[in-house]
């Protein structure tokens, strides 16, 4: 459905995005992950043919972004990184707008899709209010209304949960999730919200400085960064014995201790296998364990150790 | 080239505009002021009897400019009659120019720099609505509101001043010949020149308070041409009334080169 080759754009001397090569799926969630001035917006305002790119090319819903924006734009559907919603406008004016700007040009038709949409995102009882009196959430919600209004196939969402309260963005993810269900298009969406790309996107590219660093699934993703589950142990004191003992444990990697905390860090290999025989081994050493936890490394983890190393090569 | 498309964008340009005080208090109050307070003025000025004013010195300069038969006409009349004729009929048409001007840069400084302020361009950037019908339709929104509050004002103007002196001349001064070429020939093309000038400086400026004060400075050539015409440098007849279309004619053309190349939906975004 999207696929762009070494796709490059310059502001001047600054490359915004480098060389940026992949595909998406049809029907697939996509994420951009990365932090900020990564290059997200810039590439995805390139696909939507808001601006041209210096170098490479793309293709778009089966066009090509430099030989046929318009059909391009026709298919696709924008939240860009502002709201832009027309403030003296109602929210239903602004929807009516845009939904002729892409060609609804039956009144019915744009009457029953835009209360579709209001109603299903909780808006349409307030769809005579102007959108500048909205909240930021109420917004971002309009905004996104606005990019789906003529059903386009591909759908661009830049940073949809930035700047809301958690239970906004969960709001507008569960939303998203439906969306993707409902109205089967491809989603391609960035943000900054790990648990967005966690819980949303079927595949992650993790870019940073204008390149892309990995593609992959979030779970694939995770495991080949941080490549050590942890388990976490309470004692009540922690011994030379014990320590000891653990060292010599084959299902140890590695131990962490947190200063003036009786608790130890343990990276293992596997959780299944090497938890109850970190347990036995420590309660022979005589340790009193006060509790157990384990950890899978977040995508977060994954996420700040990858950009991390990668400014520290620099 | 789709006009419903650009239709549309009239549309919306419209609705904002219309519900924005900033852009429509000065584009109703100056034309308001303009109607009404300068056949005021020339009401007082024409009840002051063989006043200071009444040997028209001011004037001076400007009589051996008009028609001959004005002249004749003028010669066997009290001082102050032909005051109110030169004043009714030549000093202001000029001035009226500033409406068109002034209506469609205060407009189109808040649809081109406005729109890319409030960064709702984006998303208008994003639609399939290409380039020049977005551009047609903001120069539509520009231009239509000029002319509409232009010729209000010409009309009221109109009114008042033949409702005032037809008892002195036994006629109707206006419209005459000259006022009719302002209206449906200066009046277009000095808007439209006013519109294409507002959109380059927009596509300079940051926001659209900048744009409009840069743009008001197009006022200056009007003003010019009215000391001008008072001085006697020269005479708003039909022959230079012509010309003056001509000049401002081709200036639109320039323009209009001009502003198809800076309003690209590329460099519009890369501004931001
Ligand atoms: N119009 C522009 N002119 C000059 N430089 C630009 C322009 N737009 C973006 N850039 C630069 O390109 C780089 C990438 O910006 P971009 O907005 O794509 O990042 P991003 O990943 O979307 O960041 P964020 O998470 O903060 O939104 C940045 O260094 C930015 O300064
Ligand atoms: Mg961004």
């Amino acid at each position: 459905m999207i696929e762009t080759v070494n796709l490059s754009r310059k502001y001047g001397q600054l490359t915004a995005v480098d060389d940026v090569t992949f595909k998406i799926g049809k029907g697939e969630v996509f994420g951009f992950l990365g932090p900020n001035g990564a290059g997200k917006t810039t590439t995805i305002r390139m696909l939507a043919c808001l601006i041209s790119p210096t170098h490479g090319t793309a293709t778009v819903a089966g066009y090509n972004i430099q030989k046929n924006p318009i059909q391009v734009r026709q298919s696709v559907g924008i939240l860009t990184e502002n709201p832009s919603l027309y403030e003296n406008l109602t929210a239903y004016e602004n929807m009516d707008f845009f939904a002729q700007a892409y060609g609804i040009a039956d009144p019915a038709d744009r009457q029953k899709r835009i209360q579709e949409l209001l109603e299903f995102f909780n808006l349409w009882d307030r769809r005579n209010d102007k959108a500048g009196t909205f909240s930021k959430g109420m917004k971002q919600k309009l905004a996104i209304i606005r990019a789906t209004v003529h059903k386009p196939s591909v759908l661009f969402l830049d940073e949809p949960t930035a700047g809301l309260d958690p239970e906004s963005a969960k709001e507008i993810r569960d939303l998203m999730a439906q969306l993707s269900k409902h109205e089967k298009c491809t989603i391609l969406l960035s943000t900054h919200h790990l648990e967005d790309a966690e819980k949303l996107c079927n595949r992650v590219l993790l870019m940073n400085k204008g390149r892309c660093l990995l593609i992959g699934k979030p779970d694939e993703l995770r495991e080949q960064i941080v490549t050590h589950p942890i388990i976490q142990i309470d004692l009540t004191q922690i011994t030379n014995k014990i320590l000891q003992a653990l060292n010599n444990s084959s299902h140890v990697q590695e131990i962490n201790t947190k200063p003036q905390e009786t608790s130890l860090m343990i990276s293992v290999k596997d959780i299944r296998m090497a938890t109850p025989e970190i347990v036995k081994t420590i309660v022979e050493a005589d340790g009193q364990i006060l509790g157990v936890n384990t950890f899978r490394a977040s995508l977060e983890d994954a996420y700040l150790k990858l950009i991390k190393g990668e400014t520290e090569t620099q | 080239m789709n006009v419903h498309n650009a239709w549309l964008v009239f549309k919306k340009d419209w609705l904002e505009i219309k519900r924005n005080r900033q852009v429509l208090m000065p584009i109703i109050i100056v034309p308001l002021i303009f109607s009404v307070m300068f056949p005021i003025i020339i009401g007082i000025v024409g009840n002051i009897p063989d006043a200071n004013v009444g040997n028209n010195q001011d004037f001076n300069e400007l009589i051996p400019n008009l028609p001959m038969d004005i002249q004749n006409m003028l010669a066997d009349m009290p001082p102050n009659f032909s005051i109110v004729y030169i004043m009714s009929v030549y000093m202001f048409a000029p001035i009226f120019l500033i409406i068109p001007i002034m209506a469609s840069s205060v407009i189109g400084s808040d649809s081109f720099a406005g729109e890319r302020e409030r960064k709702t361009i984006e998303a208008l950037l994003a639609t399939p609505i290409s380039d020049s019908e977005l551009l047609l339709g903001k120069v539509l929104v520009c231009f239509l509101p000029a002319m509409a509050v232009t010729f209000a004002a010409y009309g009221v103007y109109m009114l008042m001043i033949d409702v005032m002196t037809f008892g002195m001349f036994g006629m109707l001064l206006l419209p005459n010949i000259t006022w009719l070429i302002i209206m449906f020939g200066v009046t277009p093309v000095i808007a439209l020149c006013g519109i294409g000038l507002t959109i380059m400086v927009s596509s300079k400026v940051k926001g659209f308070k900048e744009a409009q004060q840069i743009s008001i400075v197009l006022v200056l050539p009007v003003i010019g041409l009215m000391l001008a015409q008072i001085l006697g440098l020269i005479f708003l007849g039909p022959l230079m009334l012509i010309i003056l279309i001509g000049i401002f004619a081709t200036i639109d053309i320039a323009i209009y080169y001009l502003s198809i190349k800076m309003f690209q939906r590329e460099e519009i975004l890369a501004k931001q």
